[in-house]
């Protein structure tokens, strides 16, 4: 059950709110007076005034009732500033909590795949807003107005009030005992659209394929069986809006009837008015009704929409966090910053092939090494575990003698640099995309770092560093984009830097000047190499390539492995 | 009985589509591109096929208006019943048979309204399962054509979110209806009690249609800012998701939450301006309706007093005025009727789209043979130009062909006719002596296999996707299959090797690209086109790529898209296009001292750099 997290994640981000719904629980009283009044005052101008012979008694009630609605219209008027104090800021802090948790629940593993949920998060937590306005507004109103009709009762005529209250609260018995199975229903259908547009997303993009492969009804029937059970799902759950019925019934159409069967004896007894009875029947019809309906049909559907999305919010927010546990002892210092890896081996699953397999290097300070082999070899993942992204199974990898884990993610993080293949470039200006690894870099600093990477032209087409960079880049094309990451490592203090494949879409002379100005600056520079030219400029070369990974120079593995003679040969015709 | 719809009238506001969390703004601000004369057509396309939908599910609509006609009459009666009951109450004559009365239409409304959520539901169930299952026929017969008018996320979201919307229409037309009609009876029954009571309830409408209309002019720009700085905030996240490798790996999270998180000043801004409009129109219909309904009772009062009504009429005319004053939901109504249709439109969009290949009249079964290509005077027209112009190529049987060209020469337009994923506009394409269109389509498909630069990922686990193509492949095949395209390996180091599902797979570009290889490896087909299938690969991978590939190719037909000389050096014959034709066909060596023709290659190269 998602409930509990659910509310859990209500009340928490309700904190600090309870002030404004206090203000907004007491309009809404002010809102609601007329409501509690109207039978009262209906009933006794009927009985003084219109029944009487006194019509002008009877319209001086019906003036106080107009006045209690002028009241009224000003409570309703007064609500929106703190109903609007209580939504925004618990969108505010929801955005703020959604976005913080799935920032740091994304996994680079997949990118594309099994994440499409993490785009919807903002529409989440925007829909548990819009939901919440709509309950705070329309369904509080009417809920409201019900409880004021039914006090107005209670004083209209006790034991009139007795009855309908027992029918009402046996009516909300029942809506709470279905409230249960709706949610599970909901949440199906929910699920089930969910999936149409994953089964889709395949079939849609791969259409081509799908052609070719002359699958077209296999495509349309696996889709389709999602499609029918969506439909099921959407019939399944409609059936369970039939307790409306019985709700309805025991909820107004009973009392209604009490009243009137009842109203001998009540005359007789408890000296009934015909006012009272035109006012309790007003009560119930114009009162009750309307809170009661809308229990059942909106607040059947707000309540269940809320769950569920609340539910899939906390799913979200507790997810678990992809970095290393923090750990317990004080971050270590490293001595130095030789990285060593030692007996590393990692699989991604305990029953798979292991991508590394006791895998031992060092690396020490300044040293330029690049690593080659064909994809699936493992690259990437060992400039994972270099950085500390993924922990190695079994094995360790040491930064100056200390493990990765142990200096503490600050540490790591401000010693290692990784630039993966992707290019991550962001809406802000050119300045803080370039120093996002040194965040105090000066203009001096920029410009040095600008010509030696070879980004100039980028920058004057720019129009300077403070020009602006839109969402998803613009039009900056893969290879600015990659030269922007690689000035990034340029500028960054950190005397480790890992390139995997960042330079795929330059130009190999492009390719050889950025390698050349992060290889000048003297520290270590580890290439995860995408062209054999990467290896003939690095000092050391690592070929990876089945169980023995092969550590040599460029020349020495040319006589010591067929592979890597035929991909330099390869490469060169 | 009024049926109060999720939103109730008196503080009905734009923004209230009941408990359905509001569509995102996903394809920019504004609401329907190509202004309002497009946006008429598609409602009026919408407005078709939702009386086709109608005409498909006739008897359940049918039985839909039967159920709404008997609430409405049965809401209409109840409070002529009640007053007949208040009455004898007072009279305490017939107080039995008046209660039973109201009882009666009080249970047949409850049991019609009822009937007509659930039936409702199964009728929109019904609309919106039809209109998806024909928008994915539609769109796979559509096939790599549909692609440039259609992209993948504008028809999941027609698929997911606008096929949807008209699963509301059965319900939402019946409501409206019904609305109307119980208006219009409920002000006809104020008269009949008393024609002052109409009246005096005539009065109080024109007030709230301009409370209403302020409130749509005043609302309209805060809701359209507060939507932008959302966007702006999602966008911002969605880059930060392309990116979380760097975020991660530069430990910049908490840099990054503030930059994401920068549109949220304005979103609150905009936020609490939309309230307060809200707020204004609030107030007045807080103030109007009931304020209508005193003027309608005192009115009734002063009836009473004067003895031209009874007290249960001034009871029944209190329900009535409420009655009427609930038809100020009917504004939402027409707005989600709009929505229906502006849906339903734009499945009806694709639905229209005329498919890329049409079956033969008179199929006739294709010939075994060893797999001879012949393309005669082939052209293909895309967007008035001519890709392809009275081409001809003779490709011999177990030969491979490298097609190679300048960027835009219509290579891959070229392979797009063989397998009929693209029929030419003039011209024939003959396998085996008999032309292709001649043949039935999944026969055409099973002798021509495709590899692509980038394989879609289908069916479910990594077995599925290699399968696809034969589905009734034992494992071993598929296993061997994927060892000749040198897949094997990194398959089963994959979470659960063969099973493991396509979502949990992490797959580099040339670990896709050798699935697709060996998805054509496991096929029977006499001809393989490699389209683009070795590309964009790191050297090393695409050296094993290559010798995967001869082993594939051996003993069959081959065409293959070639972008470095390499490649183009290993084929046996290259097909050189030039301005919509082959210019030669011969062997790379031969063509290699022509600087015309190792330009191809350097233009290409230069091309995917300056592209990248």
């Amino acid at each position: 059950m998602t409930a509990p997290p659910a509310a859990r994640l209500l009340h928490r981000h309700l904190h600090g709110r309870w002030p404004a719904v206090r203000r907004l629980a007491a309009w809404s009283a002010l809102e609601s007076l007329p409501a509690f009044a109207s039978g009262l005052l209906l009933a006794r101008a009927v009985d003084q005034g219109f029944l009487a012979g006194r019509p002008l008694i009877g319209l001086g009630w019906l003036g106080a009732l107009a006045v209690l609605y002028v009241a009224g219209a000003v409570g309703t008027g007064r609500i929106y500033p703190w109903l609007a104090a209580t939504v925004e800021p618990l969108r505010d802090s929801l955005v703020k909590e959604v976005v913080t948790a799935s920032l740091d629940r994304m996994a680079d593993r997949a990118p594309g795949a099994g994440g499409a949920g993490v785009s919807q998060v903002t529409e989440q937590a925007e829909a548990v807003r819009v939901l919440l306005g709509t309950a705070l507004r329309n369904v509080r109103q009417l809920l409201s107005a019900g409880v004021a009709a039914l006090l107005g009762l209670a004083l209209l005529s006790p034991p009139l009030a007795l009855v309908i209250c027992l029918s009402v609260a046996l009516a909300l018995a029942v809506f709470a005992a279905c409230v249960g199975l709706q949610i599970r229903r909901y949440r199906a259908v929910v699920r089930e659209a969910e999936r149409i547009g994953e089964s889709a997303a395949a079939v849609v993009g791969g259409v081509r394929d799908v052609v070719a492969c002359a699958a077209e009804d296999r495509a349309a029937r696996a889709v389709g069986e999602v499609i029918d059970a969506q439909a099921a799902a959407l019939r399944a759950y409609a059936r369970t809006r039939l307790v409306r019925l019985p709700v309805l019934a025991l909820g107004v159409h009973v009392p209604l009837i009490a009243l009137l069967l009842l109203s001998p004896y009540l005359t007789e007894q408890h000296g009934l008015t015909p006012g009272q009875i035109a006012g309790a029947a007003g009560y119930l019809v114009a009162g009750l009704q309307p809170g009661i309906t809308v229990l059942v049909d909106a607040g059947g559907t707000l309540l269940l929409s809320l769950a569920v999305i609340l539910g899939r919010l906390a799913e979200t927010c507790a997810g678990p966090a992809t970095d290393f546990p923090v750990p317990a002892a004080a971050p270590a210092v490293a001595a130095s910053f030789d990285i060593e890896a030692e007996g590393v081996t990692f699989a991604y699953s305990p029953h798979a092939d292991p991508v590394l397999r006791d895998l031992s290097l060092r690396v020490p300070e300044g040293t330029h090494l690049a690593v080659v082999g064909p994809s699936g070899a493992g690259k990437s993942t060992l400039a994972n575990l270099l950085t500390g992204l993924l922990p190695p199974q079994r094995g360790s990898v040491t930064l100056g003698g200390v493990p990765l884990p142990r200096l503490g993610q600050e540490r790591l993080r401000s010693a290692v640099a990784l630039i993966p293949q992707e290019s991550y470039v962001f809406a802000a200006t050119l300045r803080e995309n370039l120093a996002y690894l040194r965040p105090g870099a000066t203009t001096a600093q920029l410009d040095e770092t600008v010509r030696a990477v070879g980004l100039t032209e980028t920058v004057e087409r720019l129009g300077g560093y403070d020009a602006g960079i839109p969402p998803g880049g613009g039009d900056l094309s893969h290879g600015e984009r990659q030269l922007i990451t690689l000035a990034r490592a340029h500028l960054s203090p950190a005397p480790v830097i890992v390139l995997d494949e960042a330079t795929s879409h330059l130009h190999p002379a492009a390719e050889a000047r950025a390698e050349r100005a992060l290889a000048a600056r003297g520290r270590t520079l580890i290439v995860i190499a995408h062209r054999m030219t990467s290896a003939e400029r690095a000092g050391k070369v690592l070929l990876l390539d089945g169980p023995t990974p092969l550590l040599g120079t460029h020349e020495t593995l040319q006589a010591r492995s067929r592979l890597y003679a035929d991909l330099v040969g390869h490469w060169h015709t | 009985m009024v049926r109060t719809p999720t939103e109730p009238g008196a503080a009905g506001g734009l923004d209230g589509t009941g408990g359905a969390p509001e569509a995102a703004p996903a394809d920019g601000p504004g609401p329907l591109p190509g202004g309002p004369a497009a946006s008429a057509a598609l409602r009026a396309a919408g407005r078709r096929r939702l009386r086709e939908a109608m005409r498909r599910f006739r008897l359940r609509m049918c039985a839909l208006a039967v159920l709404t006609a008997v609430r409405v009459a049965a809401t209409l009666a109840t409070p002529v019943m009640l007053a007949g009951a208040v009455d004898a109450a007072r009279t305490q004559e017939g107080l039995g048979t008046a209660t039973a009365r109201l009882a009666l239409v009080l249970a047949l409304a409850a049991l019609a309204d009822a009937g007509e959520d659930v039936l409702g539901a199964y009728c929109g169930s019904d609309i919106t399962a039809w209109l998806r299952h024909r928008l994915l026929g539609r769109v796979l017969a559509l096939g790599t054509q549909g692609r440039h008018r259609f992209p993948t996320g504008d028809v999941l979201s027609r698929l997911t979110e606008s096929a949807s919307g008209p699963a509301a229409f059965p319900v939402l037309l019946l409501t409206a209806a019904a609305a109307l009609v119980t208006t219009a009876g409920a002000l006809t029954a104020l008269a009949l009690i008393d024609w002052w009571l109409a009246v005096a309830f005539a009065a109080g409408i024109p007030p709230m249609i301009v409370a209403l209309r302020v409130f749509v002019v005043q609302a309209t720009e805060p809701f359209a800012r507060y939507q932008r700085c959302q966007a702006a905030i999602a966008t911002r996240l969605l880059d930060a998701r392309q990116g979380i490798r760097t975020i991660r790996a530069s430990g910049t999270a908490a840099a990054e939450v503030r930059r994401i998180l920068e549109p949220l000043p304005d979103l609150r801004r905009a936020g609490h301006e939309t309230w307060a409009a809200q707020g204004r129109v609030s107030r007045r219909l807080a103030l109007l309706a009931p304020l209508t309904q005193v003027l309608v009772v005192g009115t009734a009062g002063i009836r009473l007093a004067t003895g031209d009504i009874t007290t249960g009429q001034l009871v029944a005319s209190v329900a009535y005025a409420a009655m009427a004053t609930a038809s100020a939901s009917l504004f939402d109504t027409f707005v989600a009727l709009l929505n229906c249709q502006v849906g339903a439109g734009r499945v009806d969009e694709v639905l229209a789209a005329a498919p890329a290949v049409r079956p033969p009249a008179r199929p006739v079964p294709l010939p075994d043979g060893p797999g001879r290509l012949r393309l005669k005077g082939v052209t293909v027209r895309i967007g008035g130009r001519a890709v392809l112009d009275g081409l001809d190529l003779d490709v011999p049987p177990g030969a491979t062909v490298a097609v190679v060209g300048a960027s835009g020469t219509g290579k891959s337009v070229l392979v797009s006719t063989v397998g009929r994923l693209l029929d030419p506009d003039e011209g024939v394409v003959e396998l085996d002596g008999v032309p292709v269109t001649a043949v039935p389509l999944p026969q055409v498909r099973r002798a021509v296999a495709y590899a692509f630069e980038r394989p879609a990922l289908l069916g479910a686990t990594v077995h599925d996707t290699i399968a696809y193509a034969r589905p009734e492949s034992t494992r071993g095949e598929v296993r061997d299959a994927a060892r000749t395209a040198a897949a094997d390996g990194f398959i089963r180091a994959l979470p659960d090797g063969y099973d493991t599902p396509l979502t949990d797979a992490p797959l580099s570009g040339g670990e896709l690209q050798r699935l697709g290889l060996a998805r054509a490896a496991l096929t029977r087909a006499r001809i393989v086109v490699l389209d683009d299938a070795t590309s964009s690969l790191d050297t090393a991978t695409e050296l094993k790529v290559t010798r995967a590939l001869q082993r594939i190719l051996a003993g069959r037909t081959s065409l293959v898209v070639a972008r470095r000389p390499a490649t183009a050096a290993r084929a046996d014959l290259v097909a050189w296009l030039d301005a919509g034709r082959v210019r030669a066909l011969a062997a790379h060596a031969d063509l290699w001292p022509d600087p015309a023709y190792r330009a191809v290659f350097s233009a290409s190269a230069a091309g995917a750099a300056a592209g990248a």
